[in-house]
């Protein structure tokens, strides 16, 4: 198996292992957030507010496994 | 096997020079990135310009638009993190950050257009504009020894700083490079899954993978319109965050 291959190959399980932690994390963040706004709905705006920087930090990780992932297709 | 022509999917992403200027060392050409950063803050200007021309005590439709924006920057973003009077003093720059994010990563959606904020050096210029504004916002609030208490919290046992101290530093660079890898990959991702959908049309020469590529490419569109606007709201919102904790009096 040469560099390339192998290069690809990683990209591959490094895009796909590195996306369920924050997928699980998202899917739990927005679950709560959308139950807090059933219990309360005068603290929506807040909630709203608070559960998109929270999907944000979340997703950040799963870019970070897609940088790696371009890194690896485009320079190796 | 028949010859087959070059076919470069990302030629969208090439940085094509349009005016080459160069005063030394320094490449300030004119690229396609830069007509696209004008065109969008043009397009920002000219938008914001109609909406706000011959204003009225009581607001007529369109100026309330401009208004709601307004007061959405100060409430939700700016108020909220960082209190009253300091927010009167950030207002600016964070709504000057965050009007330039969103017309920058918007500009995208053009068809043809180039994002300037897919390009990793423009958010990385301004997440380091962030880094340093925080950094000089915490040392003229505290001076020296209020910079040195910002890595050593007040509130740890003294027999934690040797753990605490270490994760503070690594977290005050870990800011804004999120920031800065956020914003450049949620813009490169979107552009690249739509490129690459549209070029499996070209790729296999055959018009029936239209008919599955073209709505899923407009769905990515879409979904590339909320996101944009997301992460320049995310952007703002991080910017005050951070500011905020650095200027707010600590405990």
């Amino acid at each position: 198996m040469d560099t390339q291959t192998a290069a690809v190959l990683a990209a591959g399980f490094s895009m796909a292992i590195g996306s369920i932690a924050p997928a699980i994390a998202i899917g739990n963040l927005v679950g709560k957030a959308v139950e807090g706004m059933a219990r309360q709905p005068e603290a929506s705006g807040q909630i709203q507010t608070a559960m998109f920087i929270g999907t944000a930090f979340a997703e950040a990780i799963a870019l970070y496994a897609l940088v790696i992932a371009f890194l690896l297709i485009f320079v190796a | 096997m028949e010859a087959e022509q070059e076919l470069e999917v990302l030629e969208h992403f090439h940085l094509n020079s349009l005016v080459d200027i160069r005063l030394g060392w320094f490449d300030i050409s004119i690229t396609n990135l830069v007509v696209w950063m004008f065109v969008g803050a043009a397009l920002f200007l000219l938008i914001f310009y109609l909406l706000v021309i011959r204003p009225k005590l009581y607001p007529s439709k369109r100026q309330t638009v401009a208004e709601m924006l307004v007061e959405f920057l100060k409430r939700n973003m700016i108020y909220n993190m960082m209190g009253k009077k300091n927010g009167e003093k950030w207002f600016p720059f964070v709504s000057a950050v965050f009007i330039f994010i969103l017309s920058n990563n918007l500009v995208g959606i053009i068809p043809g257009a180039y994002t300037p904020t897919s390009n990793p050096i423009v958010p990385l210029t301004l997440a380091l504009i962030v880094f340093f504004t925080v950094q000089i916002a915490n040392l003229r609030s505290g001076g020296i020894r209020g910079y040195a208490r910002t890595f050593a919290p007040r509130a740890v046992p003294s027999w934690m700083y040797v753990l605490v101290t270490p994760i503070e530093i690594v977290s005050a660079i870990a800011k804004p490079f999120s920031l800065f890898i956020r914003l450049t990959v949620n813009m490169l991702a979107g552009h690249t899954i739509i490129f690459v959908i549209l070029g499996l049309i070209i790729y296999f020469k055959n018009y029936l993978i239209a008919i599955a590529a073209v709505p899923f490419a407009v769905v990515m569109t879409i979904l590339e319109i909320v996101v944009s606007a997301i992460q320049a709201y995310i952007f703002g919102i991080l910017t005050a965050m951070y500011i905020g904790e650095a200027v707010n009096p600590k405990h």
